[in-house]
């Protein structure tokens, strides 16, 4: 049986205490440990945003790995540069924002919806450093969970990766020089000739036009369909010498170098490292903003809904589409301006298309300059929080 | 093992108001609607005080206007004599408050959510989530989940939760809602436990009688006024007198008595009369009016005066509050 006991002994207690410091804004260390642990007990929502984190690219990985495992010639390595761009650009990127946002949502909004807002600010805490103490506490969640989910990507593409470089369709040993590459190329000319892009501007010289329509392609002599070397010749012309086709393929093989030097069997340390400080900066901008736009509106599920909305359809609509009218305003979306500071290497967000060579110029992006972009993400931040925590101190609890 | 503080009584202590809680024009409007309305309220330090009034009345709002949870329109307020809101964060640190129904975190331990509500008090309040879960005698519980609490049970954590602060004023919205009646009985006891120890214990609650036992002043709130306070011995000294008389021929003895000068409404009940004489009657008419009976030939069997309840006095308070409207 339940009884309520009379008051225990008492001892004297300092009120009032120097270490009260109840009116400042600054949380205090257990004011966001028992943020995050209130945050890290909601199981549904810890499993969900481990499932999308961590259990999507940990599967497909997964099935990737035993697939290449059972039948190796149909299906190729798990890893690799391309699958970890690839997974990083269109899985991690996007979904690590949309948890992120999650968790900021629930942050924001759970206290007030399941009645504990009341509680805290009867204790007298500034209702502005409840408010911070939610950021450093949902971010102990979010960030980890996003290195660990990259942290999976990154080793599965580095020890699952290819033996052999794939360039242009050709097996190409790793890591050569540029003579390197043109000795090698002179060995394996008629691969060369056949499958590496060999683009130059007007007509070839009419030797390498020889060469090129004499060496045998796929059903006939001369490049394959879907390789245009040069104006096609007459089968009447007379046959290169092998010195002259060996000539030819060192010299595609030196124009091609610059593309082959930038093509990788898993990625390199740097990139690694620059990726996933790029996918925990679009984390945290996702908490953050979830974090104001909960506590702005005081409810989780429309918050969340909107930044689905904000990340999967309005961000790639106003990244791409050059409206003159609103250039600027679509240059103030946050989305944009991450996907500006992506690091060099990776396929664009958005279905940019740059690829391995992360070459700028291809970019279809709506034009940012870093600055700008830098500035567009801290207002975003800046902007959410001033906005949440305003509306934290007004709100009738 | 921290335990729960004594807290110091002395009127003069800290603010040097004698007044736990004091508003002058206090007021709250919703839109047209004015939820509190000029409200004088003093309670005094050291006491049981019940706040009571009709369902839609404003009490659960003027607790919010104190506590903070909205600004007043109008008016000043002042907890335990430290200005709200200029002082806030001080006076709060010294209340503990449930509004409404008790709610927590349904994911976490009635502990944990002590432990969520401790940090953002004094560092001293997370030594007192053991004492404080004990008292209220939901210690054997504390590490289940809130979810799996009866609703007694979240009234009884919402009470520890208050006594986190070692608070001086205690603010309790129908504590005994989701009660037993022994659960009702052990609340009253630790509210007057509480009491004992020097704290200030304001009650709202519609259980007139369970305030009318637990308090030793109450104030009436109607349509944000507050209408009546003071002592319920003092106020209950203005009520009606009520006499049961029991005798033979009730209807002769009416109309007996309907004759004579002596005043009152009188009722014709099944077993005899209800005499309701006017707040502040001699005992001597009572005298008077069994002299009247015995001497016109009417058998007395029982003549009782009903002892004025709290209950009572609120009914006919609010009731010839309905009249004069």
């Amino acid at each position: 049986m339940t009884t309520m006991s009379d008051a225990p002994p008492r001892t004297t207690q300092p009120r009032g205490s120097r270490r009260d410091h109840r009116g400042s804004w600054v949380p205090t260390p257990a004011m966001i440990t028992t943020r995050f642990m209130e945050l890290r007990k909601r199981r549904g929502l810890m499993i969900a945003l481990m499932l999308v984190t961590i259990g999507i690219p940990a599967v497909f990985l997964l099935i990737r790995l035993l697939l290449h495992a059972i039948a190796p010639h149909s299906y190729g390595p798990a890893g690799g540069y391309d699958i970890f761009t690839g997974l990083v650009a269109g899985v991690l990127y996007v979904f690590g924002f949309i948890v992120a946002a999650t968790l900021g949502a629930t942050a924001g909004s759970i206290d007030l919806t399941e009645g504990m807002f009341r509680h805290l600010v009867v204790t007298g805490r500034s209702r502005l450093s409840l408010y911070l103490a939610r950021i450093p506490a949902g971010l102990g969640i979010i960030v980890p969970l996003v290195a660990i989910g990259f942290t999976v990507v990154c080793a599965v593409c580095v020890f699952a990766a290819p033996t052999q470089l794939n360039f242009q369709g050709t097996n190409v040993p790793t890591g050569l020089s540029q003579a390197g590459l043109e000795n090698w190329a002179a060995g394996h000319s008629n691969e060369v000739i056949c499958n590496f892009g060999f683009n130059v501007n007007g007509n070839p010289p009419a030797e390498i036009g020889t060469v090129l329509n004499a060496v045998p392609c796929g059903n006939g002599p001369g490049p394959s369909g879907a390789v245009v070397k040069g104006p096609a010749g007459s089968l009447g012309t007379p046959q290169p010498s092998q010195a002259q086709i060996k000539d030819v393929a060192r010299l595609i093989a030196a124009k091609d170098y610059g593309d082959y030097s930038r093509t990788f069997l898993y990625p390199s340390t740097s990139l690694m490292v620059k990726t996933g400080l790029w996918l925990e900066l679009e984390a945290i901008v996702g908490f953050i903003v979830g974090l104001g736009l909960g506590s702005l509106i005081g409810q989780r599920t429309v918050a969340v809904i909107l930044m689905i909305v904000l990340e999967i359809i309005l961000t790639p609509i106003l990244s791409r589409a050059h409206i003159a009218h609103l250039i600027n305003l679509q240059r103030a979306v946050v989305g944009l301006a991450v996907a500006h500071l992506e690091p060099s290497g990776l396929g664009f967000v958005f279905g940019g298309g740059g690829g391995p060579d992360g070459g700028r110029g291809t970019s279809l992006l709506v034009p940012e300059s870093t600055t700008v972009a830098i500035c567009v993400i801290v207002a975003w931040l800046v902007g959410w929080t001033a906005l949440g925590a305003w509306r934290m101190i007004r709100r009738d609890a | 093992m921290s335990t729960l503080t004594l807290p110091d009584t002395s009127p003069t202590r800290e603010s040097g108001s004698h007044w736990a809680v004091e508003t002058h024009g206090l007021t709250k409007r919703f839109g047209d609607n004015i939820a509190v309305n000029g409200v004088e309220l003093l309670i005094p330090r050291g006491c049981a005080f019940g706040y009571l009034g009709p369902n839609g009345a404003g009490k659960t709002t003027l607790i919010r206007v104190l506590l903070g949870l909205t600004h007043a329109d109008a008016g000043t307020m002042s907890l335990l004599g430290y200005p709200v809101p200029k002082r806030r964060a001080a006076a709060l640190a010294r209340v503990g408050a449930i509004v409404d129904e008790p709610r927590f975190h349904g994911h976490l331990t009635g502990r944990q959510n002590l432990q969520l509500l401790a940090a953002a008090r004094e560092p001293a309040a997370r030594e007192r989530i053991g004492p404080a879960l004990e008292r209220v005698g939901i210690l054997h519980r504390a590490d289940d989940r809130v979810s799996k609490y009866s609703m007694g049970m979240r009234q009884r954590l919402g009470v520890a939760a208050c006594l986190l602060g070692d608070p001086q004023l205690l603010i309790l919205d129908e504590p005994m809602n989701g009660l037993d009646p022994a659960g009702m009985h052990e609340m009253r006891d630790m509210i007057l436990s509480l009491v004992a120890e020097g704290r200030t214990v304001v009650l709202s609650s519609h259980l007139l009688d369970e305030v009318e036992r637990t308090c030793d002043a109450v104030a009436i709130v109607d349509r944000g006024h507050i209408i009546r306070q003071g002592p319920i011995s003092e106020l209950l000294a203005g009520a009606s007198v009520v006499l049961h008389v029991e005798c033979s021929e009730p209807d002769r003895a009416r109309a007996l008595l309907e004759g004579t000068p002596l005043g009152g409404d009188i009722e014709l009940g099944q077993l005899g009369l209800g005499i309701t004489l006017p707040a502040g009657t001699p005992r001597d008419v009572i005298a008077e009016i069994n002299r009247v009976l015995v001497e016109g030939g009417i058998s007395v069997y029982r003549l009782q005066q009903i002892q004025a309840s709290l209950e009572s006095w609120f009914l006919q308070v609010t009731s010839r509050l309905g009249a004069t409207e």
